[in-house]
């Protein structure tokens, strides 16, 4: 049992990361929904630079280095172009998705180097995830950076007129969310799942996406969500610990996504909406247009 | 951007001539062609004679030429499940789980009516296709039409619901026909049985009666938004929402209609794939890998600007491109998917063409002070 | 001289916006900037303060050459500026909205010592505002007073106010020009007042620059000029602004609305129990500031949003819950207040917005097909006969000024001749010959029989329009006036939320 929840953690910094990155982003207004393709990305070459180099912090840093690109890329569509965000959201995950198959498969397989050696038996970036949850929060909600990325996200012409500079805030927001979802996809090749495989997210990226939303952009409650998403999905793997024999492994693995629909159209209910319409960034998808 | 006293800006056109369209999506798929020759470099041959295999085995070869229409029946009915939602403004990237829900259940009718492991029909054929046929629709219909619903009466995103909805079905179909699932083959583990020879559609030069559903489908959709109120009712819920609630057009039928015409028509693509092709008439172990396909359906639709007719060629040379690449893939021995990258690479080329379409570089006296800004202005 | 803008050019792609304009602002006096909509003023103020560039042109600041690349700088420099429309983020706290972008919030915030200046502020300028409350809280007058302190937090020397007094009520707008003599007498400081209305230049002001068309064309001293002056230079021409009617007598009800209460979208209780009956032949005005109810109260009539009580009755019909669709089916139109996003589609042409007018009547589809080159003919007669300037009918609609658009728009729904019509503040933004042009038709129609509701900001032109006016406050309906009963004054004050013994002198 306890190993099942060691694992579930270890999923849950998965999803952390990368909807942690995307609540960022999307305070300050800007939609990704291509974060799949991110992590697939980071994931991928992360995967690659650690087992040509051996080394770990290599492959993490690459991972970093390849999401902030994209998220630039993102970012230099979303707002220097002001074009349509999930244009260039669902883009780059076709685009990532897309040459990761090909690039990836000369490497599919295990890892093969030694497991990273975990923290009083837990995963470290279970710790590091925790931190950043608490920084975020700080950062956003304390400091006059963060009061300027949230005015950006909810009145970029407001922002604008006291001076802060739009266009900065939400490239840096960007790149932020573009990195942590290719920390994201690092993780879950070099750590949580060290196997590559084509298309190994297998949708967990837009589950993040669904978390920021389920979390109502508030940090911590994005991290119970990606707790719970978490024991969620790993269930979903070893069923028959909680219920056994009752369906086919098969339709175990669907049950996450058919629960996260449910969980989505639950917080669409009117109860719910006043709230989470009164938390939601309201300039979130729209480019901002001087003047 | 400033370049001595002249300033560099990037603005919107202001008019958008037709034909600067068809010259951007040619310039978007010449240039994926361009990058993708780098794919072939780990190959035993130069890109040219790598692009000469492609093309020619994909069109003049007689089997290569009939396998690339069957998948370019595909993609086009693919195209249109992605296009139809489009044009109202919604994104329905579910085409792969619509498909697995058409061909799981247009291979569920046989297997209901005990026609699938028989020698002879008990039931007219006809009839029983007819029903795989209409099952298939139905099926792909209901699955975009629950992402419709949630996102018409409760504003839930249609692309995570989309997207959740693909991983899930691809899971079930795993159900049914591995392990003993209920559609498993009885002779080959990890795939569905084969279709009976009786259930097996006619074709004309191979080609099964799904292309002619595709070729009308293409006209009628285009007739439908070019000339039809309906037509005219989607662009604009397309363009603006609550001009179109203004208009009096209903903010939750519009959009379910759209998702269940789209996901009807990703489910034929499913049984068409599956149950009309000569040589697979079955869901082959692999169907993810169809399953991924369909995403071209979305390039596609993008290239051709949201147009059924423009989408043709465009399927065709996709198809084309995938068949003849897999088949280069192969004789090349370049590592596998290729098809896959050059999906990636079409899907770049296209924004950037989608740039070259909406922006031009304009130039303008600069400002007498020195102020370096990049900035787009609009009237 | 404090201020002193010199050869301003601006250009947008489609239309010069400013054409050598020169300003002069001397220290301590309250400059006003005179102009219609679409004259170049918020262009010209947005320039000064750093969030438009110049294409050519300089600004002097106390006698040095000055630049400012964005807001950041113009408040560096001295400069705040209180904008058109609101720039606050309505979810964040008033204290948090100005303590925005200020220097001293960088890094960790505190806001104690921020509220403690703050409420300093509010002390020397009587200004009584709670720091904690959410802006999407405030009325509009309020949030005005949070700009100002915002622009005064930031240490303005100069403030710039951009039609100030156009969201606010009588008793609000004197408030505002009381202050803002406090603000120049004793503070020393210098404002820059822009606006279109004439009575606040005459009372507020010392200098004045006419501005028409992108060029400055007077530059007065306010005592020594007339309204009609004025009014000759912002115009070109003399112009009547005022157009009377005589009342008719009313005939058959038309809407009857009773006991109506509705949500808006913040679920906070908008528009609370409204009667009334409005009459063929008739205009009902509706005064009052936005954000009183109006909105709710447009929306609900015209089927976009849900009523939550009462009932609505069209010609002895219940349509209570009725669709958009069906009210324009029995002959209800409305002109919505938003006119690029709800009342057309900027993307479409003209002709196919007149297809949203006309897109499920029957006579225009036939077995589904949408007759276009019937829609096309009415498009041609609504350019014609509703003055639209535009090239041709296949032209898209973002490239029509807002003045042409709102007469495209009042063409559609005037065409189908509804018997019910819901104007939604029809002249905002517009020119003074469009705006006339419109007031016209609606006349126009009231004179075919049609009722109307007029929901309006403008004070005059409900005055001058309307047959009854109710002003609305809160979500409520505070009086009906018969026309003879509705001075200025009264609405005025009822528009404040005095109650009718109250206002009625």
């Amino acid at each position: 049992m306890p190993e099942l929840l060691l694992r579930s953690l270890e999923a849950s910094t998965v999803f952390l990361f990368a909807a942690l990155g995307e609540l960022v982003d999307q305070r300050a207004g800007v939609l990704n929904v291509g974060i799949e393709g991110l992590m697939l990305f980071g994931g991928t070459l992360a995967f690659i630079t650690a087992q040509t180099t051996g080394s770990y912090p290599l492959g993490f840093l690459v991972g970093f280095g390849v999401g902030a690109l994209l998220g630039l890329v993102h970012g230099f569509f979303s707002v220097t172009l002001r074009g349509d965000q999930v244009v260039s959201g669902m883009g780059l995950w076709i685009l990532s998705f897309g040459l990761t198959t090909y690039i990836g498969n000369p490497y599919t397989g295990p890892l093969g180097l030694p497991r990273i050696p975990a923290l009083l038996g837990i995963s470290p970036f279970v710790y590091l995830g925790v931190v950043l949850v608490v920084a975020v929060w700080f950062v956003l909600f304390r400091t006059g950076t963060g009061l300027a990325i949230r005015s950006v996200g909810e009145n970029p012409a407001a922002a604008d007129a006291s001076g802060i500079d739009v266009a900065r805030v939400r490239y840096l927001c960007v790149v932020f969310g573009g990195a942590l979802a290719g920390v994201s996809g690092a993780l879950y090749t070099l750590s949580y799942n060290p196997v590559w495989n084509y298309n190994f997210l297998m949708g967990w990226g837009f589950v993040s996406l669904a978390l920021v939303f389920f979390s109502m952009w508030n940090p911590w409650i994005l991290l119970a969500g990606s707790l719970l998403f978490g024991t969620m999905w790993q269930l979903s793997l070893a069923p028959e610990l909680v219920l056994p024999g009752l369906l086919s492994r098969y339709v175990w693995r669907a049950v996450p996504f058919l629960v996260t629909i449910l969980i989505l159209a639950g917080i669409s209910t009117a109860w719910f909406r006043t709230r989470w319409g009164l938390a939601k960034p309201e300039a979130l998808g729209r480019p901002y247009v001087k003047g | 951007m400033r370049l001595g006293d002249r300033a560099f800006v990037l603005e919107r056109r202001p008019t958008l001539p037709g034909l600067y369209g068809l010259v951007t999506a040619g310039v978007a798929i010449l240039l994926a062609l361009a990058l993708a020759s780098l794919l072939f470099l780990p190959g035993e041959a130069d890109p040219a004679s790598a692009y000469r295999i492609v093309f020619t085995y994909a069109f003049t070869n007689p089997y290569g030429l009939v396998a690339t229409i069957h998948r370019a029946i595909y993609l086009l009915l693919c195209t249109f499940a992605f296009l139809v939602p489009l044009r109202a403004g919604l994104w329905n990237i579910g085409l792969p789980g619509q498909v697995y829900a058409g061909a799981l259940a247009a291979f569920g009718v046989p297997f209901l009516l005990r026609a699938h492991a028989a020698t002879a029909p008990s039931l007219a054929p006809g009839l029983v296709v007819v029903l795989m046929v209409l099952a298939a629709t139905a099926a792909g219909a209901g699955c975009a039409g629950l992402a419709g619903v949630l996102r018409a009466r409760f504003q839930v995103n249609e692309i995570l619901v989309t997207m959740m909805l693909n991983s899930a079905l691809f899971w079930l179909v795993a159900d049914f026909i591995k392990e003993g699932g209920a559609l498993m083959s009885a002779t080959a583990e990890g795939e569905s049985f084969v279709l009976p020879p009786f259930l097996q559609p006619p074709t004309a030069f191979g080609v099964p009666f799904t292309a002619l559903i595709a070729l009308l489908a293409a006209f009628g959709l285009d007739v439908l938004f070019a000339r039809t109120a309906l037509g005219f009712r989607i662009r604009a819920f397309g363009w603006s929402p609550p001009a179109a609630r203004y208009a009096g057009i209903d903010p939750v039928r519009l959009p379910l209609l759209v998702f269940v015409v789209g996901g009807a028509f990703a489910g034929l693509a499913g049984y068409h794939y599956f149950g009309a092709v000569p040589g697979l008439y079955k869901i082959p172990s692999n169907y993810g890998y169809y399953g991924d396909l369909s995403f071209y359906g979305i390039i596609c639709a993008l290239i051709a600007r949201g147009t059924a007719l423009g989408a043709v060629p465009v399927a065709l040379l996709f198809a084309g491109l995938s068949l003849g690449g897999r088949f280069a893939q192969g004789a090349l021995h370049l590592p596998f998917g290729v098809d896959y990258a050059m999906l990636g690479l079409l899907m770049m080329t296209f924004v950037v063409s989608h740039v070259l379409y909406d922006f031009r570089l304009g130039e303008r006296l600069a400002p007498r002070p020195p102020v370096p800004e990049v900035s787009a202005e609009r009237p | 001289m404090i201020l002193e803008a010199r050869g301003i050019t601006k250009r947008f792609p489609a239309v010069l916006a400013l054409d050598r304009v020169d300003l002069q602002v001397r220290k301590g006096e309250v400059h006003a900037v005179l102009g219609q909509n679409g004259a170049g003023k918020t262009t010209l103020m947005n320039i000064l303060f750093g969030l438009l560039q110049p294409d050519e042109g300089e600004i002097w600041l106390e006698g040095r050459r000055v630049q400012f690349r964005s807001p950041h700088d113009a408040i560096a420099h001295g400069i705040g500026m209180v904008h058109q429309t609101r720039r606050l983020v309505p979810a964040h706290t008033v204290l948090e909205n100005i303590v925005l972008g200020h220097p001293s919030a960088r890094g960790v915030l505190d806001l104690h010592s921020a509220r403690r200046s703050v409420e300093a502020l509010c002390r020397r300028y009587g200004i009584g505002v709670d720091l904690d409350a959410r802006v999407w809280q405030l009325s509009e007058g309020e949030k005005q007073w949070v700009e100002i302190l915002k622009a005064l937090y930031g240490g303005a020397r100069i403030l710039i106010l951009d039609e100030p007094t156009s969201a606010l009520t009588p008793p609000e707008v004197r408030t505002l020009l009381n202050a803002l003599q406090v603000l120049v007498r004793e503070q020393g400081s210098t404002v820059l007042l822009v606006t279109h209305k004439l009575p606040i230049v005459l009372r507020a002001s010392d200098m004045v620059t006419v501005l028409r068309s992108g060029r400055v064309v007077a530059h007065l001293k306010t005592q020594t000029t007339t309204e009609e002056e004025l009014v000759r230079h912002m115009i070109g021409r003399d112009v009547s602004i005022r157009a009377s009617e005589a009342a008719q007598r009313p005939r058959r009800p038309v809407l009857e609305v009773e006991g109506l209460s509705a949500y808006n979208d913040k679920g906070v209780l908008a528009l609370r129990d409204v009667s009334f009956v409005l009459c063929e032949g008739e205009i009902l005005g509706i005064a009052g500031v936005t954000g009183n109810g109006q909105d709710e109260l447009a929306q609900v009539l015209s089927g976009l949003r849900p009523a939550a009580a009462g009932r609505v009755r069209f010609e002895g019909r219940d349509i209570t819950h009725a669709t958009p669709l069906q009210r324009w089916r029995v002959g209800i139109g409305y002109i919505p207040a938003e006119r690029t996003t709800v009342g057309s589609i900027p993307a479409f042409s003209l002709v196919e917005n007149t297809g949203l007018g006309y897109h499920f009547d029957p006579a225009f589809t036939r077995r589904g097909v949408l007759d276009y080159q019937g829609l096309e003919r009415i498009t041609r007669h609504i350019l014609a006969t509703y003055d639209v300037k535009a090239p041709h009918p296949y032209v898209s609609a973002q490239h029509l000024s807002g003045g042409n658009l709102q007469k495209l728009v009042l063409g559609r729904v005037l065409l189908r001749r509804p018997r019910l019509l819901i104007a939604h503040l029809p002249t905002q933004g517009l020119d003074v010959e469009a705006a006339a042009f419109v007031r016209a038709r609606i006349l126009e129609a009231k004179a075919e029989g049609a009722a109307i509701l007029l929901i309006s900001e403008d004070l005059d032109e409900i005055l001058s329009l309307s047959d009854r006016i109710a002003p609305m406050y809160e979500g409520r309906l505070v009086a009906i006036l018969p026309r003879g009963e509705a001075d200025p004054e009264t609405v005025g004050a009822m528009m404040a939320g005095l109650r009718p013994k109250e206002a009625v002198r």
